[in-house]
């Protein structure tokens, strides 16, 4: 339980998708104009890394990875499945944003106008693509790699309710005309990238192993 | 008077010259009651204009100056093992302080009000006085022997991308001057980090180092002090055996609060005479200058009530949890080092930078508080939190504004719908009641 509040802590502040990697930057520039807008894709990307990382964990260790998979333990096969990685991972990462994106048409489709193509656009964001290969490299265990997915997606959403407030605020300021717009939110995107700073080297493992 | 304000006003540059006519107006303003007063931006919050309320924050500073200033003199003294007392060498720890202090403050206003000039300028409106209190703050939380290139690259960095970028005065999301420490603290960390730093006018800190005494010193020493038979400079003098300039903080982190008072006494700590930050030492004169900003209505009570709160409460916590010996140190000791109650009272009640609805000032302060407590504690790489906790919540605190607008408009909207549902029965009782009234 520790651990898992370690990671989930660690990925929402400490090394934010956006903030800390700039991972997901299109759809974090694109969607942050209004609060409530920002707030529903916030939620979707929450809810399709909540659900693809602990499957594409499944994928990669009993599918892929030639020591766990179970064409090689079952089946005495040798097979490297490796190769297969990236695609089988948008794979899934595209089914769910397709579930997401039913949904949200369904329930709520003043949000699904308002999102557009950005919804469906999920799929390349990079921030969820980039936490599934993350967890990979940094070898986590299923607990590990659902606590990664929801508090990787909770620090995207944060990020993005916090930049999209802000810029409703400035909306108001009198920006220079050359940097209305985007040229501003890549303004704030660093400011606040500096702001999260404060948070980096923080180690939440080492505090409780010492405690 | 009034001819001499006729007189000047009639020789202002022509507005087809914008950067004589902007400075020339600027510098008037600041000298006599200008006669247009501004009709809209941040100006007009209530009834007092930009121009007092930030004469009041740099009022409210000048006894941090004048105590910071003597103690950089102070610190390099007790460093060298000579005149520790407080009031011994008066003279000299006064020069030396100045010394230090005149060029931060020259600089760090020079460069600000440049680009606020040439902005101003260029953009044909009048120079707003919002730098004023930054370019008074800046010089309270640099450290005495930031080299002068640097500090004027942190405020081109600040004020450019954090401020004129965003529109100017009262625009700004993040606090200008903690952008300016916070760009030296990550861009040349060994000049703002560390023991070495918050005594002024060592190479370093070791013992058997002698100070750097330059062309100013040798020039106090040969034509004021000699003839008046005041002590001197000494250039013989070094830095006395077992110094370390340690902060308290980096003492608290190594050894816990034991290891803070082996060094330091807690009447020390409160009136300040301590190495640290030139502004956030004396505790006392903090204190001071926080009645006089509330009595006078500048800073928001609201926010410092809740830093200290937020503080309070994280200290606690961490004090239960007690697993490093930074954490067992008791939470009422954390206002007595550092700068918390600075950045409480200074740096998080920028009006432009906080929340500006009344609950979110809680919110926000108490989330200062906490945050900028587990950055001072927890984090290992920074020595202290309160800079970096400030920035972190300026980025949310538009956040926080919309939920609490929101939140009120949801309520009024459902009191309104309960009305109007009832509304037949309270017309009723309306009518009836002033009937029943007069009867009885």
């Amino acid at each position: 339980m520790g651990e898992f509040i370690n990671i989930f802590i660690k990925s929402a502040f400490i090394e934010n998708l956006v903030l800390a990697y700039f991972l997901g930057m299109c759809s974090y520039l694109a969607v942050s104009k209004s609060v409530n807008t920002a707030f529903g894709l916030g939620l979707a990307v929450i809810f399709v890394l909540g659900i693809t990382m602990p499957v594409n964990w499944l994928i990669s260790t009993w599918l892929l990875d030639p020591s766990t998979n179970i064409f090689n333990s079952y089946f005495g096969l040798d097979l490297d499945l490796t190769v297969l990685r990236l695609i089988l991972f948008i794979a899934v990462i595209a089914s769910m944003v397709q579930i997401v994106e039913m949904a949200i048409e369904k329930f709520n489709p003043s949000l699904y106008n308002a999102l557009g193509i950005f919804l469906p656009l999920i799929t390349v964001n990079c921030a969820i693509l980039g936490g599934s290969l993350f967890m990979v490299a940094r070898e986590y265990t299923f607990a590990n790699s659902v606590a990664f997915g929801l508090g990787g997606g909770f620090g995207w959403f944060l990020a993005i309710i916090a930049i999209a407030a802000i810029r409703e605020k400035i909306k108001y300021s009198a920006v220079p005309p050359a940097l209305r717009g985007l040229g501003m939110a890549f303004i704030l995107t660093g400011l606040m990238g500096i702001a999260f700073m404060s948070l980096l080297g923080i180690d939440p493992a080492a505090l409780t192993a010492g405690g | 008077m009034k001819k001499v304000a006729e007189f000047l006003e009639s020789k202002m540059p022509p507005k087809d010259k914008p950067i004589l006519h902007t400075a020339y107006d600027a510098f008037f303003t600041f000298a006599f009651a200008p006669k247009s007063t501004t009709k809209n931006g941040v100006h007009v919050r209530d009834g007092m204009d930009l121009k007092r309320l930030m004469i009041h924050v740099v009022l409210a500073l000048q006894l941090l100056y004048l105590f910071g200033t003597y103690n950089i003199g102070h610190q390099h003294f007790v460093a060298l093992g000579e005149y520790t007392g407080f009031f011994e060498g008066l003279n000299l720890k006064l020069a030396y302080g100045l010394i230090k202090m005149i060029p931060l403050f020259i600089v760090a206003n020079a460069v600000g009000l440049g680009i606020e000039f040439w902005y101003a300028a260029k953009r044909g409106h009048a120079i707003e006085e919002g730098y004023l209190v930054t370019g008074a703050l800046i010089p309270l939380i640099m450290p005495p022997d930031l080299p002068m290139w640097i500090l004027a690259m942190s405020i081109f960095f600040a004020v450019i991308i954090g401020k004129e970028a965003f529109g100017g005065t009262g625009m700004n999301v993040f606090n200008i001057a903690l952008l300016a420490r916070v760009f030296v603290f990550f861009a040349y960390p060994t000049t703002i980090s560390g023991d070495q730093v918050w005594v002024a006018g060592f190479d370093e800190i070791a013992a058997g180092a002698a100070p750097t005494y330059g062309m100013i010193e040798g020039f106090f020493n040969d034509w004021i002090f000699q003839p008046l038979g005041w002590p001197l400079f000494n250039t013989a003098s070094t830095i006395v055996d077992g110094y370390t300039g340690a902060t308290p903080l980096a003492l608290a982190y190594e050894g816990g609060w034991s290891a803070v008072t082996d060094v330091y006494s807690s009447q020390q700590m409160l009136w300040g005479s301590i190495p640290g930050s030139v502004g956030e030492s004396n505790k006392i004169f903090i204190i001071l200058g926080l009645g006089f900003l509330i009595v006078t209505g500048i800073a928001s009570w609201r926010i410092i009530f809740s830093v200290i709160c937020g503080a309070a409460v994280m200290g606690l916590v961490l004090n239960a949890w007690d697993a490093t010996p930074f954490m067992g140190v008791p939470w009422y000791n954390h206002f007595l080092m550092g700068s918390l109650l600075f950045a409480a009272v200074y740096m998080a009640t920028d009006p432009v930078t906080a929340t500006q609805t009344n609950k979110g000032k809680y919110i926000y302060g108490f989330l200062i508080g906490a945050v900028g407590l587990i950055v001072r504690v927890l984090n290992p790489a920074y020595p202290e939190g309160w800079m970096l906790a400030i920035l972190f919540m300026n980025a949310f605190a538009p956040l926080i504004d919309h939920y609490v607008v929101e939140g009120n408009m949801k309520r009024r909207m459902k009191r309104l719908k309960v009305r109007s549902k009832t509304l037949p029965t309270l017309t009723e009782t309306e009518v009836q009641s002033p009937a029943e009234a007069a009867t009885a």
